[in-house]
């Protein structure tokens, strides 16, 4: 079976599954979120650096999603949509987070020098990368939000600028410029941590 | 080519965005600027180390926990709230609605267009109903003969009725005398007097 004919068949299977749900088939909407909960979960979680927040904004997004289906008219895939949702919820919620002051808790065991531990050669090695991982993760999470959501979702999530576009409700040429700006600001970040490297 | 743009460019193709023509462009633009080769570098390192980042690990029934607190969820919303109904359901009052509108507009013709004239009430009159009953018994002698009879002792007992009313009401009537003035009392006597006179006076002749 062709790669198109799979697409189509995901495709008619996933407006089935969308009219059940628009009629208030919970089974269907749950089969529609099984599909998307996971990369979603993990944007959220890249962003929020908090296992709790991340699942409850995913949870959240899905019972908005569940709530205003009768307003999606399908111009773009459910999942986009639902994590366009979610995006906006996740935005939200650190930017009411910013005004409230820091979070304070940060999720130690999502940190990304704990998950690369192991890879260096060297020890020497090993503690410059765990070093320039760290700085990495201070620098990515200091980005300006909407800067840090267009790296999430091109850089973590492998999205194409179009699709990144279509969930941050922008345009491919601002995502372009975002990753650009965003990469020039991680580079003069790290620069002390890169030069030699 | 400024090195601004370059760049840009250097981000885009990181990205898998940029085109073949300017791929081309900047790489000979890179053989020749040691800067953009250096920040090329730079770039690439940071890609490298964000793609190694491994997914965190969650929990083996995680995301069934996840589902089944989603679907909880789900069901508690719905039981609160009316969701989109099916085609059938959502015009089933759409439909009662146009039913009533066109049994009005039905009803309304009929009473504009279809009016019926009232049932003529006929009513004999009086007059008529005795020519009815004259001719009837005309068409039969002994009957129109005895008819008359009937009719001839109908009217002695009216006179003889009426001549008792006459005589007990002027007399009778205890009110009568009442309604009449002094004078016109006094007029009545005179002229009562004057008769039993005359009849006294005719007696006696």
């Amino acid at each position: 079976m062709s790669n198109s004919m799979k697409g189509s068949m995901a495709n008619r299977r996933e407006d089935h599954l969308v009219r059940l749900a628009k009629r208030g088939d919970v089974e269907a909407f749950a089969e529609l979120a099984r599909c998307c909960q996971e990369r979603i979960f993990y944007s959220v979680l890249a962003l929020t650096k908090n296992h709790q927040d991340a699942s409850d904004l995913t949870q959240e997004a899905l019972m908005q999603a569940f709530k205003s289906l009768k307003t999606f008219k399908q111009r773009s895939s459910f999942n986009t949509w639902v994590y366009r949702i979610a995006v906006n919820l996740t935005l939200n919620f650190l930017k009411k987070g910013k005004k409230d002051g820091p979070r304070q808790v940060l999720d130690e065991s999502f940190s990304w020098a704990e998950a690369n531990e192991g890879i260096s050669p060297s020890p020497e090695g090993h503690s410059l990368k765990r070093e320039l991982s760290r700085k990495l993760q201070e620098a990515v999470n200091s980005l300006p939000l909407p800067y840090k959501a267009s790296f999430v979702l091109v850089v973590f999530q492998g999205m194409s600028h179009n699709q990144a576009a279509r969930v941050l409700g922008c345009s491919e040429n601002t995502v372009s410029w975002r990753m650009h700006k965003a990469r020039k600001m991680l580079q003069a970040r790290l620069r002390p941590y890169l030069e030699g490297r | 080519m400024k090195c601004r743009t370059i760049e840009k460019w250097l981000s885009d193709r990181i990205d898998g965005e940029l085109s073949e023509r300017k791929i081309k462009a900047l790489d000979a633009h890179l053989e020749r600027c040691p800067s953009c080769r250096s920040y090329a570098a730079t770039l690439e390192i940071i890609q490298d180390e964000a793609r190694s980042v491994q997914k965190p690990e969650v929990g083996p029934f995680y995301w069934e926990k996840f589902t089944s607190k989603l679907k909880a969820d789900l069901s508690s919303q719905k039981q609160g709230k009316r969701l989109e109904r099916p085609f059938v359901k959502r015009w089933r009052w759409a439909g009662a609605g146009a039913a009533l509108t066109l049994l009005i507009v039905v009803g309304l013709y009929f009473l504009l267009f279809f009016e019926k004239p009232a049932p003529a009430v006929y009513v004999f009159s009086y007059e008529e109903s005795l020519d009815q009953i004259y001719q009837e018994i005309g068409r039969d002698p002994e009957l129109e003969n005895m008819f008359n009879l009937v009719v001839l002792a109908s009217i002695g007992e009216s006179l003889e009725e009426s001549e008792w009313q006459d005589s007990a009401g002027f007399q009778g009537s205890p009110l009568l005398w009442e309604n009449f003035s002094e004078e016109e009392l006094k007029l009545i006597e005179s002229e009562i007097k004057k008769e039993e006179k005359i009849e006294e006076e005719s007696n006696e002749s």
